[in-house]
């Protein structure tokens, strides 16, 4: 099931997979995570007004679909943000989510609502992805859209796009999606494409993660200059 | 003598003068029908040769009325007859005053108001209900007006159209944005006449194809004012310059004979090229000079309105002492009391310091004079070369912009809404402008498809229209859509800005949004000359209050990095080629000689016919300098352009910095220098390729895309009332670029962002020019051991383009979290 490109994490005594197509693999519950897909966040654009392609919510849901083949992922949790808008739920968007959904028929999926979930509503019923209000406790796990403060079970959550700047020799400069692991859970990065990026200041104790040319590579802060 | 014009010749001679005969001129080529540009310096009169002629008209054909006196009621005020249309909202009530006195001393019972985005709503409201006689208005609020659907009737008795500092708009897209409100005027009442003001430049004849379109419907003429002031230009020399750091800025150490210069006058103007910078030379002179609060004072465009007019009447009274400004002070009505001018930087262009130095010696008989102050030691060349321009009358030209469609959708929204277009038509009226005489069948189909379906590649989505076809006419029918184009008309010019105010107490003016987002709450910065702690942002605004202490950053605008025009470029390697000989003729060249001096025995002085490389290696990695002295923008897309080549040789990263004399190349390793040399780095060919890959390989299309998007209403900028069906709508203009250039990439709108990278930024006929220049010239490769002056500069400079061959993957391997303070 490991790809090369992926990287393992020790989280809670459970081995988790950080994977670089921007989500993260339980392989002991053959669960797969992915946060903030937006999908239709292009046709919420246009419905106002606002001319975009189409084609991104199609491509982002064959990247999924690769990513539970991939996995053979038995299990597909959504941590939030699944529709953009209500605006967004417009028929051809609706039918390309039901059509994928039937490609996987076998695949059990949840929807843990985020806060762009209460005004774009869940997915419709014949879509078939069960729809709960976080916290959802899979234990050892608190699974969540928005990252949970004070001392709840470790949590998987997204939310917050999260995003780091790097530096390197030459002065070589990178801004990046993030994994961002801390000692109370992991912020996963947005899946959606047309989403936007936000920096995170990582602490000590954290660790960050960035999803660059199809692997996950760990990055360390650097050595404070002084 | 007509009865009128003798009444005008007797209000001149009240004043003490005479109509001069530019003037003259002006007013009979106007009662002739004809239209035209004028050309003159500032303060030489041009307002009122434009001005007095349709006052002129007035008066002959209202030979009774004219005999009464006083202010006329504004309901019964004639209707619309002149539209004065001004660059700056700032202009518009200094202009508004000029204008006022005449007609108040000739008793023509006219009525004069001014409309800008500063306008208070009352006025706007009594101005939709009925236009004064003259309206002084910017080009956003005249889009504004011709996106109303009684257009037609509010320009029914409309004259004159006058475009006041005609070259400061021509150069951009307002400039277009204006062309095509020009073309909408004349096609909605074909009589009237268009006169341009403008300072002197290169291209004058450009200028008036420009403002009069490509048909030129009467007559046109260019009229040519008072010849310009006698001007000098000296600089303070640093006394000891082998004691200055000739690697980094001078920052305020000049400011001793700053204060000594400002003090041989009575009333100075300190021209920065920044607005950071202002604030920065604001505070130093204020430290030293304690008793001169209250007698001086800064003025930025950023300031809030109310301040600056309070510094423009201190200068017009005498009351200021000095004002330290920017550009926002180039223009405008005249500061009589001014007479010392002292420019801190790089003049950058011959045009920019002669209109600059124009800013004083208004008093009879006064010469114009303009000190500059180096902040970099190697700036004292480009005065040198600066004086050379003026002398041969090297006075640049402003490019006007071509086929822009971003500013196209926007006007198809603006005639749409605007009582609706016959799209034959209103294809006509484009192609009548300069800027859409080349726009193409396809460009023009896209253009009405794009505010119709959305472009052929949105067909499947119906529920997208902003324009919809009604019996043959093109109209807007959903209102959220007409109200959200209103708005967004003003925002050619505006980045995201965000207003500062005290958490208890008034606005202090804008910075770019950009700037605030790297605040922290508790973060120190300086605004408006007050130090000040950032506390939040909430409601669109950063609430601040006063901090104890000064140290802090100063906000960086953006856009403020104005490029060393081709006249400057060429004049500087003139000299810099006299100091490889030996030649140290003037003051400013014998202060850098000794600076030129370690350069020539570390590395080398280039000729006017040598590029000069050097190869340096640091800590930091390999770094190559290009010498073209060409000005940063060409040098960025030589950045880019070489950083391509070479990496296309074997996988290597590179970061680039340009500046106004050349530019670097960064690599972790070595770059095969000769190998590329041999394999045509320099070569002009080739070029249609290369330079578009290049660019693709850095991120300068997907910035120029920001204006693009927001002019083109794809962003729009955030709505003070808007619910959160409004929010979801917003997205960064990359986020955009990005789903285009996957999904679309043929839009029209992707390909002008590269082509504005190449004509404006990179001004492509140029590079091209540069190209061929360089590979004529003889390749100097020198090995310094240490950074030599003319390199330094590039060494220090933060802001960096990257081109890289290697994956990202094995990029980011070798990296780290950028610390805190790098992350801006």
């Amino acid at each position: 099931v490991i790809g090369s490109g992926d990287t393992s994490l020790q989280a809670a005594g459970e081995l988790l997979l950080l994977l670089p197509e921007r989500g993260v693999f339980w392989p002991a519950a053959a669960t797969l995570f992915v946060a903030d897909t937006h999908w239709g966040k292009a046709a919420a654009f246009r419905a106002g007004g606002v001319p975009l392609p189409p084609g991104t919510t199609l491509n982002g849901l064959s990247r999924l679909e690769a990513l539970v083949e991939r996995t053979r992922a038995r299990r597909l949790v959504f941590l939030g943000d699944f529709l953009h808008a209500v605006e967004g739920r417009t028929p051809s968007v609706l039918k390309r989510l039901a059509e994928w959904r039937a490609r996987h028929e076998l695949v059990d999926m949840v929807l843990v609502r985020g806060n762009h979930d209460r005004r774009a509503g869940d997915p419709p019923p014949e879509v078939g992805i069960r729809c709960v209000d976080a916290p959802l406790l899979e234990p050892p796990f608190a699974l969540a859209h928005h990252p949970p403060s004070g001392q709840a079970p470790y949590f998987l959550a997204g939310h917050l796009h999260p995003g780091v700047r790097l530096s390197g020799p030459g002065r070589q400069r990178e801004r990046l999606a993030c994994f961002w692991v801390t000692p109370r859970g992991v912020v996963l990065p947005a899946f959606g494409e047309f989403t936007g990026m936000a920096d995170v200041r990582a602490g000590p104790g954290d660790r960050v993660f960035v999803a660059a040319g199809g692997a996950v590579v760990e990055v360390q802060p650097r050595a404070q200059a002084r | 003598v007509s009865a009128p014009l003798r009444r005008v010749e007797e209000w001149f001679a009240e004043r003490g003068w005479s109509p001069f005969a530019f003037q003259r001129e002006v007013w009979e080529a106007y009662r002739r029908g004809e239209s035209g540009l004028i050309h003159a310096a500032t303060g030489t009169g041009k307002t009122l040769a434009a001005w007095v002629a349709p006052l002129l008209e007035w008066l002959e054909e209202n030979p009774r009325a004219a005999a009464a006196t006083g202010k006329a009621r504004r309901d019964r005020s004639p209707a619309l007859r002149v539209l004065w249309i001004t660059p700056l909202r700032a202009l518009a009530a200094d202009t508004l005053e000029a204008m006022r006195l005449p007609v108040e001393r000739l008793g023509i019972p006219w009525s004069l108001e001014a409309r800008t985005g500063d306008t208070p709503e009352a006025v706007k409201a009594r101005q939709r209900r009925r236009l004064p006689t003259t309206l002084v208005t910017t080009p956003e609020s005249l889009s504004l007006l011709l996106s109303r659907g009684d257009v037609g009737e509010l320009f029914g008795d409309l004259r004159l159209v006058v475009v006041d500092e005609w070259h400061e708009l021509m150069g951009t897209k307002r400039g277009v944005q204006t062309e095509l409100a020009l073309a909408r005027v004349r096609a909605l009442r074909p009589t009237v006449r268009t006169w341009g003001l403008s300072a002197t430049i290169g291209n004058l004849d450009e200028a008036l194809v420009t403002l009069l379109g490509a048909a030129r419907p009467d007559g046109a003429r260019i009229v040519r004012g008072v010849e310009p002031k006698r001007v000098i230009v000296d600089s303070l020399i640093p006394p000891e310059v082998e004691r200055f750091p000739w690697a980094g800025h001078l920052g305020t150490q000049m400011l001793p004979q700053v204060l000594d210069a400002i003090e041989e006058g009575e009333s100075a103007i300190v021209f920065t090229n920044t607005r950071s910078q202002t604030e920065i030379w604001y505070q130093a002179i204020l430290a030293a000079r304690p008793d001169w609060a209250g007698l001086i004072a800064l003025h930025h465009g950023s300031l809030e309105r109310k301040t600056r007019d309070w510094v423009e009447q201190g200068l017009r009274e005498g009351r200021l002492r000095c004002v330290v400004a920017t550009s926002s002070l180039d223009l405008g009505v005249d500061f009589s009391p001014v007479d010392r001018v002292l420019q801190i930087g790089s003049p950058k262009g011959v045009a920019r310091l002669l209109q600059r130095a124009g800013r004083s010696g208004h008093r009879p008989g006064a010469m114009s004079r303009v000190t500059c102050v180096p902040t970099h030691v190697l700036e004292l060349i480009e005065v040198a070369a600066v004086r050379d321009g003026i002398a041969a009358g090297a006075v640049e030209s402003r490019t006007p912009v071509e086929r822009p469609l971003d500013v196209l959708v926007q006007h198809l929204i603006t005639a749409a809404l605007g009582g609706g277009f016959v799209a034959e038509e209103l294809l006509r009226e484009v192609r009548g402008t300069r800027a859409f005489a080349g726009l193409r069948d396809d460009e023009w189909q896209w253009a009405l498809e794009f505010v119709t379906s959305g472009g052929a590649a949105l067909q499947a989505y119906p529920e997208y229209a902003r324009v919809v076809e009604r019996g043959g006419r093109y109209v807007v029918e959903n209102a959220e859509i007409a109200r959200r184009h209103r708005m967004s008309i003003g925002t050619i010019v505006a980045d995201a800005h965000i207003a500062v105010q005290y958490l208890r107490g008034p606005r202090l003016g804008t910075v770019e949004e950009s700037f605030i987002a790297r605040m922290r709450p508790g973060d120190r910065f300086v605004f408006s000359g007050k130090p000040l702690e950032f506390v939040r942002v909430r409601d669109m605004k950063a609430w601040v209050r006063k901090a104890r202490s000064t140290n802090g950053s100063i906000p960086r605008w953006m856009g403020s990095r104005l490029p060393l025009s081709g006249e400057l470029a060429a004049a500087l390697r003139r000299r810099l080629g006299e100091a490889s000989r030996g030649d140290f003729r003037d003051p400013e060249m014998e202060a850098v000689r000794p600076i030129l001096q370690v350069q020539a025995s570390w590395s080398a002085i280039p000729t006017e016919h040598q590029l000069l490389i050097e190869r340096v290696q640091s800590r930091e990695g390999h770094h190559l300098y290009f010498f073209p002295f060409e000005g940063r923008l060409v040098h960025e897309g030589l950045a880019a352009l070489f950083a391509y080549r070479i990496s296309r040789l074997r996988p290597i990263s590179f970061t680039m910095a340009s500046n106004d004399y050349g530019l670097e190349l960064l690599s972790p390793d070595a770059a095969p220098l000769e190998d590329a040399l041999r394999a045509g780095l320099l070569a002009p060919s080739n070029l249609l390729d290369d330079v578009p890959a290049s660019l693709n390989a850095t991120e300068m299309a997907r910035r120029q895309f920001r204006e693009i998007a927001r002019v083109s209403g794809l962003v729009f900028p955030g709505l003070p009332n808007a619910g959160k069906s409004a929010r979801q709508l917003q997205a960064s203009s990359g986020l955009i670029f990005d789903v285009f250039v996957r999904y679309d990439p043929d839009n029209p709108l992707v390909s002008q962002a590269h082509r504005e990278v190449l004509e404006r930024q990179l001004e492509s006929s140029r590079l091209g020019r540069t190209l061929e220049r360089l590979a004529r010239a003889d390749v100097v490769i020198t090995t310094p051991r240490r950074t030599p002056p003319l390199a330094f500069p590039l060494l220090v400079d933060r802001t960096r383009e990257k081109v890289s061959s290697e994956g990202l993957g094995d990029r980011v391997r070798r990296m780290q979290l950028a610390l805190e303070r790098e992350a801006g």
